[in-house]
């Protein structure tokens, strides 16, 4: 497949603007601003593009609500608060491809009619701030971005907000809460941001992936790109992958490619061809597969299928080595760190499930205490205001179900039969 | 209309509510706790979650609106699950030390726990420790019973405005601290102790002094402090106010308090009280007995009338007595001295400005509800800060803002500044200017509706180029085009006038002008009131030239329903106002006074001139329940009964007759009782057994009140314009342009009305005595700079007639050469350093132009306010 979202990074210059527009960069803006507003959202309509923040919900259907609200302005914000542990997707675009991601934006902001943008970036990418501002400077100077678009009239402002670490303002309404200056909490929905978001406006947030899909989209056209990988959420993916691997980095492949055809044919197999353990598809959030449950097709649509979830694409390979009775344990203590505190559920019970975890890991576990997990997490589950809870209850039910003689072996033996 | 189904009842709505609510209103309990009606959704406890149909997760019912067809579950076996899993969340890292916790009884989490929760806890580790805070001397936090509802932090941000304390750190580390640290830097309105479900934020003035079952009375009153009139609910053990608390949907304050509402009520129960009349002998008060004092009052007022004739007796009533109270020292001024020599501090402002203004708009042209603020588009201040003055009706201007309606000032308003205003601060003495140039303005945009020919004729009469004023007054252009485009644009506007502008001069003609505003952009007026029953004292007819239900006294066809009432004649001329009783004490015209419940000696500019007028009088008597300044120079002390011993009414500033009830027993007399006393004594009996029987005197003899009865005031229903009469305005103007002062000095004393006092009653509370200790002289960084002074430096401020030295507070919150100090604490009160002219129309005094000399003195050493002299408790 040709590559869409890595495109020429190989290229150690490929950040500035010149090298951008060198292999066709910012040609898409011409041709979107020959189209209307509406037939840009039917193109993305068309392409079938789903959300790459994890939740995959489709693109089009939350501009089509943005763009039917009547009031204005309008914000765009893109989500780069890539937080969810093993998740580094996102992070080659943000540092290698900066003008597509800006290129995306505006084509979105001029679909949208908003005319300001923000880019909230994860505080631990210093990094991309730099490239990002110097990127969105190139951009203004070259009228890509500011009051007069490629000499259209069109409007679009974009900066940089960088937030302070922490995990929930990947949340869109708690990034809307932190964007504003208040407390990273998420907000009640209803209303949701496209009707009453940034400063109790419409507000659309999009992740980074899917925002720097547009380009591709109007390029080579909504029916086209929806031939791409999965007929039921097409497109090219990233998927990054860390863990026992022996080429551990960010593939961008068709969505839809199986874990099997990811883990072994993409980064070459199992580090020191020691044996596969369990795999953590989507990113810590998601739940665990066991090694037989990996020939599943990575996307949306298909992964609920087999009892997990495409999540953001985060790959973590573990192998024979790893006590995954530590690794749930370091889980739920990002978990707890990672509360925001607002709901007792998830304040109160994450800490709970780490503090079961962590006697069971240090060999003080108890008779009943995976009865205690399993009824504390479900006390959890389901019942906290935003999916952080939902997040680390089911990490516990997963890691459970699926190597429960684990856990059982800690608290009997009082040691790790695998780690000693 | 809305029809949902909820436990397999269905519920009608008219509009869509939350689940909550439309359970609720159908009777179905749905547990909560971070719900509160008076602040903003949240949904963060998770208790109140409902199963709803066609809908996967479980929903909040706080949270959720209702849609038609909606089918709701509140009591399945899941639902009593999920409750029972929120609570044991809840306890696991609580100290359950409920034997301990004041709370313990009035607790929501224990309520709800004995209710719903887990009978046992399955937590086997090390619960969190947060120590106990007693860092601030109001405000106890216990951060390990919090259980994170931020309902304090909705409250002090979202209807406090206060934005003093927020949720620190986060996840299981979340707690609520000020932002000030340990100790709070706020307005202590004590709101977020009223909305803590659990015993995390306390107050410490009962602190482990009560449970709640253990409170023996519980008595719904009115707030003894100012003219808003909250009710509140004061809570009794042995005949002691243990602590006063709001109530939720009471009309005027809906739950909310004030620093001085819900602390300051320490003064009743201080050991300072006077208990037994006092007589001077021998130059010295001495103890005495009722007989004797009511005797030695009789007699010597019966001396002096019949020596110098009825007009040399005066008598100052008080706006912090009742209505029958008032209502009953008047009639005795009239019928039984003959005189109209009654009169008030509220002459100090409120009532000249009602007046003038009634005269223009009619009779209860400024009784306006005080809810009716938040709900208007535009809010225009002008002469004073009423967060502190009437802090609970500055919340309502606060709440305009936060939905959206602007707020304007004229100068700055510190207690607004995070709101968004619009402020116009023009020069010193600029503001008649100013004012001239809005008239101006408006006029060319509004038309004139030729509806009232006096004030019209004054309106076409005035002005001025736009151009000038914005030179003079030193302002933006923008600024002032803006503030007209509001006013003029304004569907809904409140005009709020405070006290500062009418003791300025020419107050009438700036009264006048603000007239002419309210009257071009449509709009109600709101007059600050800084006393409980100012406006009631008033309607009583304590005032020099107004008879009970503010009728003129000149008019003679009024005056003979009094005179039929009373079986008297009555002089048919006004009496002395306050300032005139003053000054002929000291001219010798007056050889007596009667003060009720006032401390003129500390109440009044010029203090050392009060004193040497007072002193210059043959017979003087207190009736209070210190020995004020003012008690100290009498020749006999009555002790009275406080708001809180006794029974009768108070008429807040929006005019709602409201009940004081008797929250304790207390031996002694109210203050109508002593007066009729008296009045019996020289012969005029006042058929009165209780304060029930003075009001149905007075809604006999007063034609505002008429017919109107407790009954009815218990009902709510005592509301303006009541079932009476109020006279029409369009009276004929007149008003006094002032003599123009102008910036001639360098720095200018300025009256300061600090949230944490009034008048001299809050120094005996030591609550409040706690927030602000000292007389401080508040000065603007650039002063400070100038004087090259800090925090805690001491100035000498000397005028004209007296000199001060006061410690240095310096208040980021305003700029300029004003110097403020406050008027409440003994012999540092600002009253002893200003002279005073008298507005020829108002008869108020004008204070605005009072120059100062200021000195760097030694440095202050901060006061313990535990060995307070003025606090016994």
């Amino acid at each position: 497949m040709e590559k869409v979202l890595l495109k020429n990074i190989e290229n150690t210059n490929s950040a500035d603007i010149t090298e951008y527009q060198k292999i066709g960069g910012y040609a898409s803006i011409a041709k979107a601003l020959e189209k209307e507003r509406k037939d840009i959202i039917e193109e993305v309509k068309k392409a079938g593009l789903r959300g790459r923040g994890g939740a995959g919900f489709p693109a089009a259907m939350k501009w089509t609500f943005a763009s039917g609200d009547p009031k204005f302005p309008k914000y765009l914000v893109c989500n780069a608060d890539e937080g969810e542990p093993g998740t580094f997707k996102d992070r080659p675009i943000l540092e290698k491809n900066p003008h597509l991601l800006i290129e995306g934006m505006v084509i979105s902001g001029y679909a949208l009619n908003a005319e300001y943008g923000f880019i909230y970036l994860r505080g631990e990418y210093p990094d991309a701030k730099h490239i990002l501002e110097r990127a969105i400077a190139q951009a203004y100077d070259r009228n890509f971005l500011g009051d007069d678009i490629a000499g259209k009239g069109i409007v679009f402002h974009l900066s940089v907000h960088q937030g302070a670490g922490a995990y929930i303002c990947g949340e869109e309404t708690a990034l809307i809460e932190s964007l504003e200056g208040d407390r990273g909490q998420p907000r009640i929905k209803p209303p949701f941001p496209v009707n009453v978001g940034v400063w109790s406006k419409p507000t659309i947030v999009n992740n980074v992936e899917t925002l720097s899909n547009l380009p591709y989209i109007i390029e080579i056209g909504g029916e086209a790109y929806s031939k791409i990988g999965s007929p039921e959420c097409p497109g090219p993916k990233l998927y990054c992958v860390s863990g026992h691997i022996e080429k551990p980095g960010v593939y961008e492949l068709p969505m839809g490619t199986s874990l099997r055809e990811i883990i072994y044919t993409h980064c070459g197999g199992i580090k020191g061809g020691k044996q596969l353990k369990a795999v953590i598809p989507g990113g810590i959030s998601t739940p665990v597969l066991p090694p037989d449950k990996i020939d599943c097709p990575m996307d949306f649509v298909n992964m609920p299928k087999h009892g997990s979830m495409l999540g953001s694409g985060a790959v973590i390979v573990m192998d024979e080595t790893v006590c995954l009775v530590k690794v749930c344990y370091r889980a739920l203590k990002f978990f707890e760190h990672e509360s925001c505190g607002k709901c007792t559920p998830c304040r109160e019970g994450t800490g709970w499930l780490r503090s079961i975890l962590e006697r069971i890991e240090h060999g003080e576990g108890q008779e009943g205490d995976i009865d205690l997990l399993l009824s504390v997490s479900s006390n959890i589950l389901g019942k906290t205001f935003c999916p952080l809870g939902d997040g680390a209850a089911s990490v516990v039910q997963n890691f459970i179900k699926h190597f429960r003689p684990e856990f059982e072996g800690h608290i009997t033996a009082k040691t790790c039969a695998v780690e000693g | 209309m809305i029809t949902v189904t909820i436990n397999e009842k269905e519920i009608t709505l008219e509009k869509p509510i939350t689940v909550l609510e439309a359970a609720r209103s159908a009777g179905i309990s749905i547990p909560t706790l971070c719900y509160h009606p008076a602040l903003e959704r949240y949904g963060g406890c998770r208790l109140c979650l409902v199963e709803v149909e066609k809908m996967p997760r479980l929903q909040t019912a706080c949270t959720l609106m209702t849609a038609d067809g909606m089918i709701v579950r509140t009591e399945t076996d899941a639902i009593a699950g999920v409750r029972r899993g929120i609570l044991e969340f809840l306890l696991i890292n609580h100290p359950l030390d409920c034997p301990y916790c004041d709370k313990a009884g009035e607790c929501e989490l224990q309520d709800l726990v004995e209710k719903y929760g887990p009978t046992t806890g399955r937590f086997k580790e090390k619960k969190r420790k947060m120590p106990e805070s007693l860092e601030d001397a109001i405000i106890v936090r216990n951060m390990e019973r919090c259980i994170v509802c931020t309902r304090c932090v909705r409250m002090c941000e979202g209807v406090q405005g206060a934005s003093a304390i927020a949720v620190m750190e986060r996840g299981g580390h979340s707690h609520i601290e000020p932002f000030s640290g340990g100790k709070y830097d706020c307005e202590y309105c004590g709101n977020c102790i009223s909305v803590c479900p659990v015993g995390a934020i306390m107050s410490r003035m009962h602190r482990h002094s009560y449970r709640p079952w253990q409170m023996t009375d519980q008595v719904e009153t009115i707030c003894p402090y100012c003219g808003v009139g909250c009710t509140v609910t004061a809570q009794v053990r042995d005949d002691a106010i243990k602590r006063i608390i709001p109530k939720l949907g009471s009309p005027v304050n809906n739950g909310l308090l004030c620093s001085r509402g819900r602390f300051g009520y320490e003064f009743v129960g201080n050991r300072d009280r006077l208990t037994r009349p006092l007589i001077r002998k021998n130059g010295v008060l001495e103890e005495s007995t009722w007989e004797e004092a009511i005797h030695r009052v009789t007699q010597k007022l019966g001396e002096i009338k019949e020596k110098y004739g009825s007009s040399s007796v005066a008598g100052i009533a008080s706006p912090r007595c009742t209505n029958e109270d008032n209502y009953v020292f008047q009639k005795f001024m009239r019928v039984t001295i003959g005189t109209h020599n009654i009169d008030s501090t509220a002459r100090t402002g409120y009532a000249g400005a009602q007046q003038f203004i009634e005269n223009i708009f009619g009779q209860g042209a400024t009784a306006n509800i005080i809810s009716g603020i938040s709900r208007s588009d535009v809010v225009f201040v002008v002469g004073g800060d009423p967060t502190t003055v009437n802090p609970i009706l500055g919340l309502q201007i606060r709440a305009c803002s936060r939905k959206g309606g602007a707020v304007l000032t004229l100068g700055k308003v510190s207690g607004l500044r995070y709101f968004s205003p619009h402020a116009l601060d023009p020069a010193s003495f600029t503001e008649t200017v100013l004012l001239e140039g809005i008239v101006t303005e408006l006029k060319n945009r509004k038309e004139l509706s030729g509806s009232h020919s006096s004030l019209e004729s004054n309106i076409k009469d005035i002005a001025v180029s736009v151009e000038d004023v914005i030179k003079e007054c030193k302002i933006r252009e923008d600024d002032f085009h803006s503030f007209i485009t509001l006013l003029s644009e304004a569907s809904n506007p409140v005009l709020i006038i405070g006290k500062e502008i009418i003791q300025s001069n020419g107050a009438s003609y700036k009264l006048l002008l603000l007239s002419a505003i309210n009257y071009l952009i449509n709009g109600r007026i709101y007059l600050l009131s800084e006393r409980a029953n100012e406006q009631g004292l008033l309607d009583m007819g304590c005032a020099s030239d107004l008879l009970p239900g503010s009728r003129p006294v000149e008019v003679a066809e009024l005056r003979r329903r009094y005179e039929r009432a009373w079986h008297v004649t009555l002089p048919d001329k006004p009496g002395l106002t306050l300032f005139e009783m003053i000054h002929g004490a000291k001219e010798g015209s007056v050889r007596a006074m009667y003060v009720m419940g006032e401390n003129p000696l500390f109440n009044l500019p010029n203090s050392e001139n009060v004193k040497e007028a007072l002193g210059n009088l043959d017979f003087l008597v207190v009736q209070d329940l210190f020995m004020t300044e003012t008690a100290e120079s009498a020749d006999v002390v009555l002790p009275a009964l406080s708001w809180a011993e006794k029974e009768g009414t108070f008429t807040n500033m929006e005019r709602r007759i409201q009940k004081l009830r008797k929250v304790i027993s207390r031996a002694g007399k109210e203050d109508w009782r002593i007066i009729s006393d008296v009045s019996g004594n020289m012969g005029v009996s006042f058929p009165y057994d209780s304060a029930e029987d003075v009001f149905a005197e007075i809604s006999k003899v007063s034609p505002l009140h008429r017919d109107l009865t407790y009954d009815d005031i218990e009902e709510g229903e005592a509301l303006w314009p009541f079932k009476g009469e109020p006279l029409r305005g369009g009276m004929e103007i007149s008003c006094n342009k002032g003599d123009g002062a102008t910036e001639s000095g360098k720095y200018f004393l300025a009256i300061d009305r600090p949230l944490f006092h009034s008048g001299t009653l809050s120094r005996k509370s030591s609550a409040l005595m706690r927030l602000c200790p000292e007389a401080v002289a508040r000065i603007s960084s650039t002063t400070a700079a100038e004087l090259s002074v800090t925090d805690g430096d001491s100035i000498r401020i000397s005028t004209r007639i007296g000199s001060l030295s006061l410690p240095v507070f310096i208040d980021e919150a305003y700029d300029g050469s004003l110097i403020k100090v406050s008027n409440n604490f003994r012999g540092k009160g600002v009253f002893s350093l200003m002279e005073y002219s008298l507005d020829p129309v108002l008869k108020s005094p004008c204070m605005d132009n009072v120059i100062i000399e200021i000195e760097k003195s030694d440095r202050h050493v901060q006061r313990d306010p535990k060995n307070d002299s003025e606090v016994k408790k």
